[in-house]
């Protein structure tokens, strides 16, 4: 049982410098959290305040059901995966691995029966005799996950573990992860600036921005409903296109206008909501692969012409970086789409896909 | 061609440095196996049938100034205090670097500067104070050692604890060590190279020291370089030939030491705890 649950913490760095505010947070026991946001927003230190790293300057932590500001790392009963991954240099693997169950003087058979069967997971067993520095960063990596996974821990903290590595032993281990989760049934806690990463593994995501929490939820709300401008562009790849207008109602129906474009927003999911937002600036957003290619200017307000200024072909898909009358838009098209640089086309929004922010807070419509 | 002539021209310049830097030595070792009374008629010319002295002049300077007794004092007297200035300097240092306060920052300052000070400048209140303390002895010069022999050995093991990245220990805490479990089981057997460099550069230093015992414990417990001293001047005629040849005795632990030590200076320790 180890549920984590942060109370009005706040974090203050000495010379004042201020990165975590009034921070609430619960997460659940056996879930799967991922802390999301980009560089300096205070990820890290979230996670080395629950791993007791770093002091809390004021506000109430919980792991399980105890408060936890004063109890030193060692007896939280977490284990943490580093970003550096932190092999101790001058041990072998199996040393690494069984250093901590070393220190609680666990019997020797008992230690050896544990590394070896983490060791077998996590295929490690022909390099249990090697130092550190004669392994490849993907076996470090094993190596600095293996020694937190020996002391079965309830409460799982990895700090971008995954930064090091290159694309493809990326994609293999994010999958090696997300089983560990599956089988070891503990709360992990994972940061990590890479929306793939956390949309892939989370159970749910914590977006954070400069210490404040944007939005807290599962992956798909994260994607279908972004609460802010924020999370909207943070979320998904490539981004999600913003076209900045004003809220203009004519005919009976409503516009987002702006002296390039007017969008028809009849069909947009929070129609209901636009009558008390009559002429305020708002951010129109889509998505790359809710804009489709269309066979001609239908005059609809929903499709216009596009000048094709980069057609990058990844072998599924196309994506285009077009042109929409001074307006620079992404689009994500399958790859039977013939176009190339300089094509003049037409586009479709599929406006009931789309979102709308208001321009002054963004926050989400 | 050019790389070629670059290349030669360095290696003469080298061997020549080299020949300046190992003649005195050489020499030293030459006359060391001859008769005295050819040292100073013939200095430079190697031993033949009739200068050559055998090893009479060891067996003879080793009992002329109890040297067994005087190797016992510099042993004692370098073996505990290189001892205890990496242990007491690495902790130090440790210390120092990891906790940020002023007075951790005083502390460096003050080691550093104390290796700025000339020695000359403090012997003689320094020799009088551990007169008073009554730490004029094997044991208390120990003492006095560890105090000399820390500026140096706190400046290179805190360059060195720096490049460790704390994410290690930090690691060892979440592992379950105290911090004393921390500093033996992580952090000294990670500063082992530069440990031996800082033993060996002591090691060097205090066996060799003449000054401070001279002043400190003088002639009742007299290490090497002092009773290597009582065969020059003193009674009569000096003897060349014991002289050189305890010369010879006297440098070759440091050189045993040098040449075991030598392969476990190796760079690159660290590499592979963490990212490369
Ligand atoms: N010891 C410290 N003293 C003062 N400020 C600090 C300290 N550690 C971190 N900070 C500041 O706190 C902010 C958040 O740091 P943190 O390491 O949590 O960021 P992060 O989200 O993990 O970023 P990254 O993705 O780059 O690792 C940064 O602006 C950083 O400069
Ligand atoms: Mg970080």
């Amino acid at each position: 049982m180890a549920q984590i649950i942060f109370e009005n913490v706040t974090k203050i760095y000495p010379n004042n410098v201020k990165v975590i505010e009034n921070l609430n947070l619960h997460f659940e026991d056996k879930e799967f959290i991922v802390l999301l946001g980009p560089s300096g927003c205070g990820k890290s230190t979230i996670l080395r305040m629950i791993a007791g790293l770093e002091s809390i300057t004021s506000g109430k932590l919980f792991i399980g059901q105890k408060i936890v500001n004063d109890v030193a790392p060692k007896d939280r009963d977490i284990a943490m995966v580093f970003q550096s991954y932190a092999l101790y240099p001058h041990m072998s693997v199996y040393k690494n691995m069984a250093f901590s169950l070393m220190i609680k003087k666990m019997p020797k058979e008992e230690i050896d029966k544990k590394v070896k069967n983490v060791a077998k997971i996590l295929e490690l067993t022909p390099f249990l005799d090697r130092k550190p520095n004669a392994l490849s960063g993907g076996q470090r990596q094993r190596v600095a996950l293996g020694r937190a996974m020996v002391r079965n821990p309830s409460v799982f903290l990895l700090d971008e573990p995954l930064s090091n590595l290159d694309a493809k032993l990326r994609t293999s281990m994010r999958k090696q992860i997300s089983l560990l989760h599956k089988q070891l049934q503990t709360t992990f806690v994972y940061v990590t600036h890479d929306q793939t990463e956390a949309m892939t593994m989370a159970d749910r995501i914590v977006v954070i921005k400069q210490g404040q929490i944007q939005q807290f939820d599962k992956p798909q709300v994260l994607y279908d409903k972004p609460a802010n401008i924020f999370v909207a562009g943070f979320v998904g790849s490539p981004a999600m296109n913003f076209i900045e207008g004003e809220l203009v109602c004519k005919d009976g129906k409503f516009w987002c206008v702006n002296e390039n474009l007017t969008i028809d927003l009849t069909k947009i999911k929070c129609a209901d909501k636009l009558p008390n937002l009559k002429d305020k600036k708002i951010i129109f957003g889509i998505r790359p692969e809710d804009i489709s290619l269309s066979a001609a200017d239908q005059k609809d307000g929903e499709t216009f012409k596009a000048s094709v200024l980069i057609a990058e072909r990844t072998g599924a898909e196309v994506y285009l970086h077009l042109v929409v009358s001074n307006c620079e838009i992404n689009s994500r098209v399958g790859s039977n789409a013939d176009v190339k640089f300089g094509d003049k086309i037409y586009v479709k929004f599929d406006i009931s896909k789309a979102h709308l922010f208001d321009s002054a807070t963004g926050k989400a419509i | 061609m050019n790389e070629k002539k670059k290349d030669l021209a360095f290696f003469v310049g080298m061997a020549l440095l080299s020949i300046i830097c190992l003649a005195p030595i050489a020499i030293v070792l030459i006359n060391s196996f001859k008769g005295q009374f050819f040292i100073s008629s013939s200095p430079f010319s190697l031993p033949d049938a009739k200068t050559f002295a055998g090893l009479s002049n060891y067996l003879g300077g080793v009992g002329k100034i109890g040297f067994w007794k005087a190797f016992g004092y510099s042993c004692f007297i370098t073996v505990f205090s290189v001892c205890a200035i990496v242990l007491l300097t690495s902790m130090t240092a440790w210390m120092i670097t990891r906790v940020k306060s002023k007075l951790s920052k005083g502390l460096y300052y003050a080691f550093v500067f104390s290796m700025i000070v000339p020695f000359q400048m403090v012997m003689f209140t320094m020799s009088k104070i551990a007169n008073m303390l009554n730490i004029d002895n094997p044991i208390g010069i120990i003492l006095i050692y560890v105090g000399f022999g820390s500026g140096l050995s706190i400046f290179l093991f805190s360059g060195f604890i720096k490049s460790i990245p704390v994410d290690i220990e930090e690691a060892a805490m979440i592992d379950g060590c105290s911090p004393i479990r921390i500093f033996f089981s992580v952090i000294f057997p990670i500063l082992k190279p530069i440990s031996i460099t800082v033993a060996i550069l002591n090691t060097m230093w205090i066996w060799n020291d003449y000054l401070l015992p001279n002043l400190v414990i003088g002639s009742n417990y007299r290490t090497i370089p002092i009773a290597i001293q009582y065969l020059q001047g003193g009674y009569g005629s000096r003897d060349m030939g014991a002289l050189m040849a305890m010369l010879i005795l006297a440098i070759i632990p440091v050189i045993i030491l040098y040449l075991v030590c030598q392969k476990y200076i190796i760079k690159g320790v660290m590499s592979g705890a963490v990212k490369g």
